[in-house]
């Protein structure tokens, strides 16, 4: 046996040059991983990471995009209030359409409404059954959205996405999707109209909420003099559908 | 001399610590890596069983790393995750090769013990 630390002619040099292209390999890598947050990243999740990634950044540039437009609207809508008669009427019928589209914040009296999960799982510890009976479904909220509206809610948010004709509130896995937005538990119903109204719709006996409560759902209803809700974050387009214009004289 | 090779793998570190690569291509330098590492300890055996070619072990090295980020880079576009084959043949390799070192070593030193005992100054 060789001891292989002995110098040799044809050892030092190739592996002393091999070392240095190995080391240089580690550092870089090393740096690398450093720099990627954590080790713990693998192969299998860098791909979703740089979807996350990439999705959030587009998310951003579309956000920005909105931004722009509306301060643009604003600035037409400016130049156009300069004469005062007709363009007031039609400026005051747009807000009227905004209101109704959803494409503005409003205010006003009103109910809040929060859900949290049932407090049968947190009482046990462990998991007791299957989530159908603890947590909150789409089909929960969706009929509480249809309660308000049909109390006479004039504008409903969820978790701050202002709910339109066009909002649809569906399941994905164990969280809520409303307006292509992902919103956890717990869930916040705000509807603007008559408190009294509002209220004694969602008390209903045997209605959705009372079913809620027998099942340990925890439910905060409190009426409100005025609270906020939000515009939509971004306004339906419409590609397919046409009005039908009658002949206006 | 066993301070060139360490030297030249601290210096080889500490120069290019300050740069990285793209995410997509870590996975391929972690292969590289395992490969070149293999490649190195294959070669402190060779030495310690007289076996060391120069040349050998050069071209070993370069290609095993080619062709280590080639078979990876071939199962990520089969969607295979072959480099788990990859890393599973090296590992093994180097494990082998480090037992076989350290038994080198071992017996190395024992025949050594036993011939300062057995001397007839005793």
């Amino acid at each position: 046996m060789r001891a292989f630390w002995e110098a040799g002619k044809t050892w030092t040099l190739p592996v002393a040059g091999v070392c240095l292209v190995l080391g240089a390999l580690l550092g870089i890598q090393v740096h690398t991983q450093r720099l990627r947050g954590a080790t713990k990243v693998g192969r299998q999740s860098s791909a979703l990471v740089g979807m996350l990634t990439n999705s959030q950044a587009q998310l951003e540039a579309q956000a920005k995009e909105i931004e722009r437009l509306r301060a643009q609207v604003g600035k037409y809508e400016n130049e156009a209030m300069s004469d005062k008669g007709v363009t007031q009427r039609v400026y005051q019928e747009l807000q009227t359409s905004r209101v109704a589209l959803g494409l503005l914040q409003v205010k006003g009296p009103g109910v809040e409404l929060e859900l949290g999960d049932s407090t049968i799982m947190r009482r046990n510890g462990s998991e007791m059954g299957s989530p159908e009976i603890y947590l909150i479904h789409d089909y929960d909220l969706i009929m509480l959205a249809n309660e308000l509206w049909t109390a006479g809610a004039e504008a409903v948010s969820l978790n701050d996405q202002r709910l339109v004709a066009g909002s649809a509130i569906r399941c994905s896995g164990p969280l809520i999707q409303v307006n292509n937005t992902t919103i956890p538990s717990p869930f916040v119903f705000r509807a603007i109209g008559d408190k009294e109204n509002l209220v004694s719709a969602l008390k209903i006996p045997e209605g959705t909420l009372d079913r809620l409560r027998w099942a340990k759902f925890q439910v905060k209803l409190t009426p409100k003099d005025e609270l906020l809700v939000p515009a939509i974050a971004i306004a339906p387009r419409f590609k397919y559908a046409k009005p039908v214009t009658e002949e206006t004289p | 001399m066993i301070f060139l090779p360490i030297v030249a793998l601290v210096l080889g570190f500490l120069l290019v610590y300050r740069f990285s690569i793209p995410s997509a291509w870590a996975d391929y330098a972690a292969i590289a890596i395992l490969a070149g590492f293999d490649a190195l300890i294959g070669a402190v055996r060779a030495r310690m069983e007289g076996q060391f070619d120069e040349a050998v072990f050069l071209s070993g090295f370069f290609v095993n790393m080619g062709l280590a980020m080639l078979l990876s880079y071939i199962g990520d576009k089969l969607g295979v995750d072959l480099y788990l084959a990859v890393v599973v043949a090296l590992g093994i390799r180097i494990f082998t090769n480090l037992g076989r070192i350290r038994g080198l070593f071992v017996r190395a030193r024992l025949a050594a013990h036993r011939a300062r005992h057995a001397s007839p100054s005793h």
